[in-house]
């Protein structure tokens, strides 16, 4: 390599705007706002954008404090586990202590300041690896925060002029999160690139040591970095709490890696001494108006991890020659193992390289949407009175709602609508709020939802019903007044008497059982166990619930559970399984023990069990008809939207479903049934 | 003594927090240490451990891999297709350590050869492989599958004693060539330091390539070892295995600065996280603090380790 210049040239301006090629990313932002206003309905509107800007606050105070953390060379992969404990603090000092919302929010920021510190602290002066400290606290952060609600409590009912905080609009449309992170972008834009210590951090992430023998105090400045990444991490969950709505252990999860993937996204060096404010905000948008399109364009949200994934690895490498053919040496602390090696490629190849990669992935998405048109035989955009009608599940991977979708496609034939069915990939209140806003600027006609959370999506449908979309629920229930109608497949209270019922009668009423959860913090599962409590002691008094485990949706999980209950309790002779997967878990435990004596029941998929209910393991399941209840949600959308489905209507026919129950605001679907082994056989869900 | 306590110092840490751990469980819940319940808990580990073999090679090569869970998952859900298609053990087996082989070469080569930092490749890879797992299996499980699949079809007991063998056999192997071959210490060479393995004439790209592709024919062979286990086959296996995996080899005392590892500290880090979860219940500790244990461990552990050198140096200091 030739040696430097002697005297460093001012570089051109477009150099000094975009030091790490951040234009890359621009075009990619480009691309995706024509593309997407092309296929997407209503994206292009200043709504949406508004929308788009709201959805980004959180995700993009943590990617602000990421920023300067990577820049040092290091990580925080805590920051989401933060969010969770600071939500939790914040709900319990408002609604548990009665303090103001201004002291619960100021003693929040400064727990933030605490948690950042203690990750400083052991980095900074114990010079232990960010990595591992981090992934330390991103367990004990987490950990404190179901620990001290049990995962179960949620905190809801904040005053309007806080929710307004989240949910509002100023003026009538700037959500007033907005100029928080404006501000915030504003302060940490200054700090990094202008002040003196700011700039100090590039050095430290280029060489540590080097910076130290300037004089540069390394440890002090890391403990500031994590310090302030804390406290934004504090600061996002409170506004996360007032967009929400509610306040709960598992605020934030999983936003520390969309956050670190924006900030490499916008060239920022994972290895540190390089990256931009800059960057990382337009990493964050192209992700988040990726997302928001493909919703507006009902591709499945599937599409949008895959486009992100391929658009890191993708961007990188465009970068990685860039930076080699306009020969800088890459900062990488000699980290990649690799031989320096000359590569010349000129600045016009880099820009065809890019252009090509943008264009493979848009044709991707472009190939889908037609993909998807081709299977509607009458698009939607030509045929404007075509009803669409949008269903939400809890969790689409669940196998309990794959098999709702079937009989909700069937339905959806059958009427002749549009069916838009999607949700988040795994249990996410936040996520379902996300997917009910493109609805809304979608302006679909119906929209159903199998709700998460009561307190935090009730906003959302009450702003949908506003805009005149019929609202129903299905499968679990917002607050009665953010929907027309309530699907109902069962009482939580049918089910737990079920359970309870079935257990009882397998112990001849006496005797002791456990029950396996899905996780701590799921709403309607809480349900079932409070009334699984609550009918042992009203009607069984010899019946004793010993213990509760959670099994995070996980068989696996649930397996190994069961082996250990089994162990520590020898004298329980009932395992309950509340959750899909893990029924046939606690059954393959049992089955592996060789314990006899030993029966499971639960909550769970005919197919899932048919095994082990002919194996004898599994005594019985309860569920309703889950292809029913897809079925029954579309058709009655359908007649709502029509106006064939009024309050107290008696008994209507709905497709081939006849004689169904429709009581005050509620279509009863029917009790709950019991599978055995006698009739397992003539299901098929 | 010091010296030994000194070079051993994060396996001595974890040791000693693991043995605390199970002296309370021996004076309060004795019914631990039976036979049938240490081997639940060393079948249910067994992934980890795996997993845990490649992870440590790729952190004493100076890198990362968060995408192991995703391709236990592919491999999962690969296992269970192909033996629907009735094709015999040996060869299915086969074919699922070869694609583990391939996705882990992928990840390889875009890190050595297209010069991407491995964090960010494999994150990438993480969401690729997820996302496409769930748009290509909406979620749905391999189900109906050969009778004769689970336990290779000789039963519990022998079946449980196979793949102990077998993993034992693949363990002793790793640790043997990771201090014995040439292969082995090359690894630590180019973790210490690329420029310097290059200049004494180690190909570091080639290394780093290789050290990807073996993780990701152990997470395959992790998911077939777990997968023989059961009688149907959940499509999103393997959540979150990438944090423990990482967790358990940092526990155990290699140095993501790169260069420093071993596999004896890495099955003492999954010994002690993989005992917590169970220990707990034993003890009778609410499960919601679970995670937050588990937390405060990694960070005493870390800690201690420092402690434990700085103490020891300063007495050969005194000395």
């Amino acid at each position: 390599m030739p040696d430097p210049p002697l005297f460093v040239t001012e570089p051109p301006l477009w150099q000094r705007v975009f030091p790490n090629r951040e234009w890359v990313l621009m075009i990619v932002i480009a691309a995706e706002l024509a593309i997407f206003a092309l296929m997407g309905e209503n994206f292009a509107t200043s709504g949406n954008g508004f929308e788009i800007i709201r959805l980004s606050v959180e995700l993009g105070l943590l990617v602000l404090a990421l920023t300067p953390v990577i820049v040092t060379g290091g990580i925080d992969l805590s920051v989401g586990s933060m969010m969770g404990l600071s939500a939790i603090t914040f709900g319990w000092l408002w609604h548990q202590q009665g303090w103001p919302i201004w002291a619960s929010g100021l003693a929040t920021i400064i727990l933030g300041l605490m948690g950042g510190w203690l990750n400083g602290l052991l980095i900074g002066r114990l010079g232990l690896a960010p990595l591992i400290v981090t992934l330390g606290s991103f367990s004990l952060y987490r950990g404190l925060a179901e620990g001290i609600s049990g995962g179960v409590v949620s905190y809801t009912g904040f005053p309007d002029s806080f929710l307004f905080l989240g949910q509002g609009y100023w003026l009538g449309f700037l959500p007033p999160q907005a100029p928080l992170l404006l501000v915030a972008i504003i302060l940490v834009g200054i700090y990094l690139h202008r002040t003196i210590s700011g700039r100090t951090l590039y050095a430290i992430g280029y060489a540590s040591d080097g910076a130290r023998f300037a004089g540069v105090p390394v440890a002090r400045r890391l403990i500031t970095v994590y310090l302030l990444s804390g406290t934004m991490a504090s600061m996002a969950a409170i506004i996360y709490v007032s967009h929400l709505g509610q306040a709960k252990s598992d605020a934030g999860s999983g936003y520390e890696l969309m956050a670190i993937t924006a900030v490499v996204l916008g060239g920022t060096s994972i290895f540190g001494g390089r990256g931009t404010v800059l960057g990382s905000l337009l990493g964050l948008l192209a992700i988040v108006i990726l997302q928001n399109g493909l919703r507006l364009a009902a591709i499945p949200s599937e599409l949008s991890g895959i486009l992100t994934g391929l658009l890191l690895i993708s961007s990188i490498l465009v970068d990685a020659f860039s930076t080699r053919a306009a020969g800088h040496r890459p900062a990488t602390n000699n980290r990649t193992p690799l031989p320096e090696e000359e590569m010349k490629v000129k600045n016009t190849q880099v820009a065809i390289l890019s252009a090509v990669i943008i264009l493979a992935a848009l044709i991707v998405a472009g190939s889908n949407w037609l993909l998807v048109r081709s299977l509607n035989p009458s698009p939607n955009t030509a045929v404007k009175n075509r009803m669409t009608i949008a269903v939400m599940p809890k969790a689409k991977g669940d196998p309990y709602f794959v098999s709702c979708r079937k009989g909700a496609e069937e339905a959806a034939r059958e009427l002749g609508i549009d069916l838009i069915w999607d949700g988040p990939t795994e249990l996410d209140a936040a996520r379902q709020n996300e997917v009910v806003e493109g609805w809304i600027t979608r302006k679909v006609d119906v929209i159903a939802v199998s709700v998460e959370n009561q307190a935090s999506i009730s906003t959302v449908l009450r702003k949908a019903r506003s805009r005149g979309i019929n609202v129903v629920t299905w499968d679990a229930d917002s607050e009665t007044d953010a929907r027309d109608f309530f699907i109902n497949q069962a009482t939580p209270q049918g089910i737990g008497n079920t359970l309870t019922d079935e257990a009882a009668r397998i112990l001849n009423g006496k005797g002791e059982f456990a029950v396996i959860t899905g996780s701590l913090s799921a709403a309607n599962q809480n349900e079932w166990i409070k009334y699984i409590r609550a009918r042992a002691t009203e009607k069984y008094p010899d019946l004793k619930l010993t213990t509760i485990q959670p099994s995070e949706d996980d068989r696996d999980r649930a397996f190994a559970q069961t082996q250990t209950i089994l162990k520590v309790y020898p004298q329980v002779k009932v395992i309950v399984g509340i959750s899909a997967p893990a029924v046939p878990g606690a059954a393959e435990a049992v089955k592996q023990s060789g314990r006899t004596d030993v029966k499971v029941i639960g909550l769970s998929l005919p197919n899932l069990c048919k095994p082990y209910v002919h194996g004898g393991f599994l005594e019985s399941v309860v569920l309703w008809d889950t292809f029913n209840l897809g079925y029954l949600t579309v058709h009655a959308s359908h007649e709502l939207r029509t106006g064939r489905l009024k309050q107290n209507a008696g008994s209507i026919d709905f497709g081939r479903l006849s004689q169904i129950e429709v009581r005050n605001d509620q279509v009863i679907l029917g009790s709950p049934f019991i599978f055995n082994k006698s009739n397992i056989d003539q299901f098929d869900f | 003594m010091s010296n030994l306590l000194a070079s051993h110092a994060r396996e001595t840490a974890v040791l000693l927090v693991l043995g605390v751990l199970l002296i309370t469980l021996g004076l309060a819940a004795p019914g631990f240490f039976t036979a049938g319940n240490l081997r639940d808990i060393l079948l249910i580990n067994l992934p980890v451990l795996v997993t845990s073999i490649g992870m440590t090679m790729i952190i004493i090569s100076r890198q990362i891999d968060v995408s192991i869970g995703a391709q236990f998952a592919c491999c999962t859900v690969a296992t269970g297709l192909l033996s629907k298609t009735g094709l015999p053990l040996p060869v299915f087996g086969t074919l699922v350590i070869l694609l583990g082989l391939s996705l882990g070469a992928l990840n390889g080569a875009l890190i050595a050869f297209g010069r991407i930092p491995s964090i960010v490749v494999t994150l990438a890879m993480m969401i690729i492989l997820r996302d496409t797992l769930t748009w290509l299996t909406e979620g749905a499980w391999v189900q109906g599958l050969p009778a004769d699949f689970q336990w290779f079809g000789i039963g519990q007991g022998p079946g449980q004693a196979a793949i102990l063998g077998l993993i034992t056999i693949v363990w002793l192997a790793f640790y043997w060539g990771l201090s014995n071959l040439a292969a082995g210490r090359a690894i630590y060479a180019v973790g210490a330091d690329a420029e310097a393995a290059r200049l004494a004439g180690l190909p570091p790209q080639r290394i780093t390539f290789a050290v990807f592709a073996m993780a990701g024919g152990l997470s395959a062979l992790a998911s077939l070892c777990n997968s023989l286990r059961f009688a149907e086959l959940q499509s999103n296996a393997g959540t979150g295995l990438e944090m423990k995996t990482i967790a358990a080899v940092v526990v155990g005392g290699t140095a993501v600065s790169g260069g420093r590892g071993t596999l004896v500290g890495s099955l003492c880090g999954v010994a002690l996280l993989g005992t917590i979860g169970t220990a707990l219940t034993f003890l009778g500790v609410d499960p919601s603090w679970e995670k937050a244990i588990q937390g405060v461990i990694i960070l005493a552990a870390v800690s201690a380790d420092l402690l434990i050198e700085r103490g020891s140096q300063q007495r050969s200091a005194n000395a």
